[in-house]
């Protein structure tokens, strides 16, 4: 595509919508794993994904 | 004047519109007291209304309307990937993108509409749990947002021109915007199960 | 007879550590069962993109052997997927899979299907390139598309079944479904 052409109506409302709803989802989906992690911290003392609790 | 730039610009101004008033709500706290009043809908969902009594009283209608949801989300899903891998240049790179996002659509709307149809069925049936779930709420917001997404300016601009026309940045991050949206909408629903 | 060897089967893959560490995870048995669901979108809905495609319901402009042939390769890492998380499902909690009633017809619909896609790519290869361009595949075809549709549409709901305890061994005390759920103890019991 050339550069010079002119940014239609509905490729700056794609872009300007595609942009914030996958900022949103990507803000939602490091903040959930952050809380898993967390979690799993709380749980296990240590980050791992697939402790084994017996042996804990 | 203005007329003519509305008419020009109405997609971009309406989504400046859209944006402003969801943070002005946000601001004048709406959203809270929408939750806060929602709940007697919800309980009279679960206990009054018949599709509320029908899911807790037979397990296995209950069991069987869940499984057509999950029918409905793969098809939504192979739609989705399909058309969206073909716009990133993964999947049936030899078939025409234009040809793929006309063809699927219909298709994809309505494997959506038997999933919402199918989706309220299965909320009702456990309303007064999943109104306490912020996953729920995830999973409704990023619904709205999707069916927005796709149906208000994904499909129109992919089908108003030929896609060597599109910006190819543009055309991928519509793409990845629509795989990733599809994809939280399923996954937080089967986290809805776990929770 | 063959009751009691899966069920003890089952015992033996039960004690093992590794099936109650996925169990007891935090996360680890909620995430097999998330991915084996959302691997759905990849498996089935390729394959059902193609049925759909045999039945002039979808991308009829598309030649139908190009679609299916493109297709094969995400259909076939989603069902890899599919049957690896489902293996290792039935590995953290075996004795009350294999004691399912729905596991066990979801396993006879598995097997038909797989039967179905194997005659049906033969008569794909058969009939290669008289039809390709048509919006509706010949009739044979159609037969085998729509058998494929309901065969999944079954494992799928069956699949859901599953964590449901209608028939469990401790509720019923139908002989023929206790026989067909392979409750062995609940058998003994009522002799």
């Amino acid at each position: 595509m050339s550069n010079e052409k002119k940014w239609g109506d509905l490729e700056i409302a794609a872009v300007g919508s595609a942009v914030i709803i996958m900022g949103s989802l990507l803000f939602y989906w490091v903040l959930e794993i952050e809380s898993m992690l967390e979690l799993l911290e709380l749980a296990y003392g240590s980050a791992k994904l697939f402790n084994n609790p017996l042996v804990y | 004047m203005l007329n003519s730039m509305l008419g020009q610009y109405r997609r971009t101004i309406i989504l400046v519109v859209v944006f402003l008033l969801i943070a002005i709500l946000e601001v004048l706290e709406v959203r809270t007291t929408i939750y806060g009043n929602s709940l007697p809908f919800f309980e009279w969902m679960k206990n009054s209304s018949w599709l509320g009594i029908i899911g807790t009283t037979y397990g296995s209608v209950y069991a069987t309307i869940e499984a057509v949801h999950l029918l409905s989300m793969a098809v939504i899903g192979g739609t989705v990937l399909a058309t969206d891998l073909r716009l990133l240049g993964v999947v049936l790179t030899d078939i025409p993108s234009e040809t793929l996002t006309r063809g699927t659509h219909k298709v994809f709307r309505n494997a959506l509409i038997c999933a919402i149809a199918t989706g309220i069925f299965c909320a009702a049936g456990v309303a007064d749990k999943v109104y306490y779930m912020p996953v729920f709420w995830v999973k409704m917001l990023a619904l709205v947002a999707g069916g927005c997404f796709v149906f208000l300016v994904k499909q129109p601009l992919l089908n108003s021109m030929p896609h060597s026309e599109i910006n190819p940045w543009t055309i991928r991050l519509l793409a990845t915007t629509s795989i990733l949206v599809w994809f939280t909408v399923a996954a937080a629903g089967r986290w809805i199960g776990f929770s | 007879m063959i009751n009691e060897m899966l069920l003890n089967f089952a015992h033996w893959l039960e004690a093992q550590s590794y099936s109650q560490m996925l169990v007891a995870g935090y996360y680890s048995y909620s995430w097999l069962e998330a991915t084996h669901v959302l691997t759905l979108m990849l498996s089935i809905g390729s394959l059902f993109i193609i049925d759909f495609r045999m039945m002039g319901w979808m991308l009829t402009d598309v030649p139908a052997s190009k679609l299916a042939e493109r297709l094969n390769k995400p259909m076939l890492i989603g069902f890899t997927i599919m049957f690896i998380t489902g293996a290792l499902l039935v590995y953290a909690k075996p004795v009350e899979t294999v004691q399912s009633l729905w596991f066990r017809i979801k396993m006879i619909l598995l097997l038909l299907a797989f039967i179905n896609a194997w005659v049906f790519n033969a008569r794909l290869k058969a009939a290669a390139g008289s039809w390709d361009n048509d919006a509706v595949a010949p009739k044979a075809i159609r037969i085998g598309a729509i058998i494929s549709l309901c065969l999944w549409c079954g494992v799928v709901t069956l699949g859901r079944y599953i964590p449901y305890d209608w028939v469990d061994c401790a509720i019923t005390n139908n002989t023929t479904i206790l026989w067909a759920a392979g409750c062995v103890d609940q058998l003994q019991a009522l002799q």
